[in-house]
Formats: C-alpha cells, structure tokens, sequence
C-alpha cells in the first residue's frame, strides 16, 4: 500500500484517482438502517393487526410509535449527506418520475402519512380521554390531536377498528416497496459489480424485517427494565420466532448471492473476490457472517426450539436482537461502502476510515441513530407506549381469515416455559 | 346504554378527509408559488437557466493574475517545470484569495504530510492520468526506496513545488553528481 496515499483513503492495486474518495459514507450506510428498522417495526405492528398474531399485542401499538420514532429521523442522514437540503424539495416542486432517487421522497412521504394516519385511528380513543381528563393548554393540545372529536361509541370505534385494519393492510405493500426500493437504489446500479443484482432489493427488504423486529425487541425489553415492568415473555417468544425465520432467510439469501456468483464464475466475480478477501474481509466474513450472523442464528434457534429457563430466555433473548441490529448494520455498511472500495478500474480497491468529527463522521452518525430514541421518548410522553397503561386501546383486532401456526403455537407454549 | 357524545360518529373521519384535502391544496398552491418562472414550458428545461448559468460569479483566475503580486514565485514558477501548471491546481479557486483586487482570505497551501496525493494527481504512476513521455511519472514508495530515503518522506522535503528540480539540480553540482539514478532523462529544472 502506498504511504503516501494514506491521509484520507489508502488504495491496493489499480485505483483512479477519481475513486481515492468514498463519497456515499457512513450517512448512506445510516439511511437504509434507519429505514429499514421503520419497514420492520411496522411489520411487526401488522402481524397483530393484519396476521392478528395475538401474543405481539403487547408491542403492536409500541411498535407503531417506535417506527414513527425512526421514520422522523429516516431522511435526516440524506439531508446531511446532500449539504444543501433545501434542496430535497425540489422532488416535489418540479417532480421527475424517472428519477430513482426522487422515489423515495414520495415513497416516504406517502408512507409516513399512513404510519401518522394509523397511529391516529389506533389512539384515538386515549386522545379523547386525555382531553376530558386534562384542563388548560394540555386539553386544548390533545383535542387537537384528536381533531375536536369527542365521540368514542362503539359504533365510532368499529369504524376506526375497520380503518386501522384497512391502513395497516395498505402499510404491508407500502412498508415493502419503501425498503425494497431502497435496494433498489443499490441494486439498479448496474456499473457496480456488488450492487448490481436484482436480489438486493429483496435481501434489502428481509433484513429490514430483521432489524425492525430486533430493535423493537431490544427497545421492549430495555424500556420494561427502565419502567420497572416485566416484559411479556410469550410476546418476546413469538417476537424472537419471527426474528429467527427472517434472519435466516436473509442469511441464506444474502450467502446465496455471493456462492452463485463465486460458482458461476461470473465475469466480476474477480473483482468481487479481490474486495471480499481484500478490504471488506473484517467486516464481511469475520463481523457480520461470522459473529454477528452465526452465533445469533444459534443462540434464536436454541431460544425457539429448546426449552429455557427465564433466566437463560432474559440473557440471551435481547442479546440475540442486539446482535441482530448490528449484522444489520454491518450488512448496511458492508454493502454501501464496500461496492465504493473497488476501483472504476476493476483491479484495485480503496480503503475507507470515516473520521470522528467530519460532517459525516462517527460522531454525528451516532447522534442521528440515538436520536430516534429521544423522538420515541417524546412520543412516549404524549401517547402511551404500552396498551394496559390503565386506559382504553383500541382492543383486539376483529377476527380475521388469516392465521399464522404460530399463533397456535404461542398460545400451547406461553405459560408452560415461563410460568 | 351509550353515553351521550357532543360530536357526531363520522366528524373525526370527516375532519380527518378535510386536513388531507386541505394539506394537498396548499402543497399545490404553494408548488405554483415557488416555482422559478419559465419552468414546464419546454418540458422540464428551464429556459433562463442558462442566463442563471452564464450569470454566475466567475471563481477562477489566470496565472498572470496570481503572479503579478507574488514576483519571487514569478521567478521561480517560471523558470521550472511546473511553469505551465495552473496556480490554482494546487491552491484552489482563486477568489477566495482576491476579490476586487483586495484581499479576500488567505490561500490555501499544500505542505508536508498532506502533499502526497496532491502531487500523485499528476504524477501517480498507479493512475497515469498524464502522459507517460511528457509528465514524470512515479510510484511514490519505489521513488523513495530507489533515492534511498525515508518511505515516509514527504515529496517537498527534496522537491521545491514550484520549482521541482531546482533543489536536486544544486544539490547534484554540490556533490559532482550527473546521472539521474533512476535511469530517467536528465531534468533541467
């Protein structure tokens, strides 16, 4: 490696100087996270509402907030990453339908008014109690919010039950398309060899599904400590469950790529093999296939099909989901910032240290991943998180066709390990 | 029994439908407000974006500008090799140094640890960028291993960067050297 060249980003091999300077950093590896968790927290909120999994009940409104809490923060990084974000508001005042980029303004947005519009229908109820309970600039605050509305009748409730139903359907797709769409970002860059594959957006996707439900099992079981209550075992259980099957189908979708492109030989498969034996071998194969892959697979599969004690369950079930969140990170990082690290030239890589304190450095990076947990706090002191916080919910889903074996499942086996 | 509700059992949905609708039309009227004149008659070109485009601040300078106030640079720029290489290569647009012939900030120069890359623009034998048969070409670790120097030298603690032969040119009459030890034409300055 040439000393010299080591300031900012150090090369191997044929490097154009044009490809010395990794322009999509850590704030791109940040956007598909945040967005991710956002896709997956809603997916989570939807098994209840949709799938009616009945044992998620405890975290189906919890996880609504919790993606609205990242949902906020989910366009914060591309702002800081543009320099100018004034101009993000171009895509809507002169809009280009065939700009891939522009998608996810429109995407975003239109998914964050269903998440609001949802959230709405689902805590109306608690809105208009609050108001009647409150007095002052704090009843004026939630009759607002609750639109000047008073009427919580079973026949108004019904309805609202019958929107929610409708919305957290249409959310399904909408949580889909916004993350599938931004592997599409990735993958629809046909000139990068390590983007350029249409399983992106679907590997995307899945571990968005990951990221999402481990981060609402870590925020679960992390804000019961911190409330003193003892998070609902069989929820986590079933929650775990989920984790494990769409952790594993990304896993095997994600090793699947790489083995077909490396048995097929295809034609980048060098250069491919140069940047996942080269620069990217740390944090592909040792961090996130190895450690953050591997051990966390075992330790869900054991936590889904043995038989634990609480103790074990309350060790290893949020370390499992920890675990989770950051194969999903490396996955991010590894995907994002290592397609920049081969050369234009195909021959050579580049090597990429973020800094601390650059505009997208570390620092500011973990200020806009923590952020999200300062959003959630606010939502926590407007709405609650939990739905038995004394007041009404808006109750169980009406019963629907679908049913997930699991349900059955988590209704034999709650009570048994954990009574 | 129901209790009695001030409010009907649609006025949240209604009011809800009205927001929307009404968020909608001012996003369109304000859409129509802040969009710059002349946009969407040709499609989506813009036609006065060119006057926009030939209206802006011109930021760079000629070299004759730069070295009218700097005559010792003058001299040596010029008599080296680096004489038709742009000042602002290396320092950078020259208005942030000189607006309306006055001092506007000082210019930016590039010195010690991070000249490297700066120099490898031009001279990076790795990228070769630049013609072989006209611009010196190396690769910075063999250069320094082959002059028997530190691998971390930096390239100005033997090249003067206005001049880049200057020094080695003195340096080789001191001790009666001639050859160029890497095998390379002789340099003039």
């Amino acid at each position: 490696m040439p000393l010299i060249l080591a300031s900012a980003a150090s090369a191997a091999g044929y490097v154009f100087p044009n490809d010395l300077h990794v322009y999509w950093g850590l704030m791109i590896v940040l956007y598909p996270y945040i967005t991710g968790i956002v896709a997956g927290a809603f997916i989570v909120s939807s098994l209840y509402h949709v799938f009616h999994v009945q044992s998620l009940r405890p975290v189906a409104q919890f996880s609504l907030l919790f993606a609205l809490a990242f949902l906020v923060c989910a366009a914060l990084p591309l702002l800081v990453h543009l320099g100018q974000p004034g101009r993000a508001l171009s895509m809507f005042l002169t809009p280009n339908p065939s700009s891939a980029m522009a998608g996810f303004g429109y995407f975003y947005l239109a998914y964050a008014a269903l998440l609001v519009l949802e959230i709405f229908f689902i805590y109306r109820p608690v809105l208009v109690l609050r108001q009647q309970a409150a007095t002052g600039g704090r009843r004026l605050f939630y009759g607002v919010l609750a639109v000047g509305s008073d009427n919580l009748s079973a026949e108004a409730l019904a309805m609202d039950r019958r929107i929610v139903g409708v919305l957290a359907g249409l959310g399904i797709p909408m949580a889909c398309v916004l993350h599938g769409y931004v592997g599409f970002i990735f993958g629809g860059i046909k000139a990068n060899p390590l983007w350029a594959t249409p399983l992106m957006p679907v590997i995307f996707l899945l571990s968005a599904c990951v990221s999402g439900i481990a981060g609402v099992i870590v925020a679960y079981v992390v804000l019961s400590k911190m409330t003193g209550r003892q998070p609902d075992r069989a929820c986590l259980r079933t929650a775990l469950r989920f984790l494990w099957g769409f952790f594993l189908v990304t896993f095997a979708l994600e090793m699947l790529e790489i083995f077909s492109q490396a048995y097929m030989a295809t034609s980048h498969w060098q250069t491919l093999r140069s940047l996942l034996w080269g620069p990217l071998f740390n944090s592909y194969w040792v961090w996130q296939v190895t450690v953050f892959s591997v051990i966390p697979l075992a330790l869900l599969g054991y936590l889904s099909l043995q038989r634990v004690s609480a103790t074990v369950f309350r060790v290893l079930a949020p370390l499992a989901a920890v675990m989770a969140l950051l194969q999903v990170f490396l996955m991010r990082w590894n995907v994002v910032i290592g397609g920049q690290l081969i050369s234009r030239s195909g021959r050579g890589a580049v090597y990429y240290d973020p800094g601390w304190l650059d505009r997208e450095g570390i620092l500011l990076s973990a200020v806009i991943l923590l952020l999200p947990v300062a959003v959630l706090y606010g939502l926590g002191r407007i709405l609650p998180l939990w739905p038995d916080a004394g007041e009404v919910s808006e109750g169980a889903p009406a019963t629907g066709s679908l049913n997930l074996s699991s349900v059955e499942s988590v209704k034999q086996d709650s009570g048994e390990e954990f009574a | 029994m129901q209790p009695d509700f001030k409010s009907s059992t649609h006025l949240h949905v209604i009011r809800l439908a009205l927001t929307i609708a009404g968020v909608l039309v001012a996003g369109i009227l304000l859409r129509q407000a802040l969009l710059p004149a002349g946009y969407g008659t040709s499609g989506r070109y813009r036609p006065g974006a060119e006057l926009d485009e030939a209206n802006r601040t011109v930021r760079n300078l000629a070299n004759d500008a730069c070295l009218a106030c700097h005559p010792l640079i003058r001299k040596l720029h010029l008599a080296g090799t680096h004489a038709t290489v742009s000042c602002e290569i290396c320092h950078g647009p020259g208005v942030d140094h000189v607006q309306d012939g006055k001092l506007a900030g000082a210019m930016p120069t590039v010195a010690g640890d991070v000249i490297g890359p700066v120099c490898l623009r031009c001279h990076g034998q790795v990228a070769r960028l630049r013609p072989l048969d006209s611009i010196r070409m190396v690769s910075a670790s063999d250069h320094l291993t082959g002059h028997r120097v530190r691998a971390d030298n930096d390239c100005d603690q033997c090249h003067h960067v206005h001049a880049p032969m200057k020094w080695v040119r003195e340096a080789r009459e001191m001790v009666g050297l001639a050859a160029e030890p890497e095998g390379g034409r002789p340099w003039t300055n």
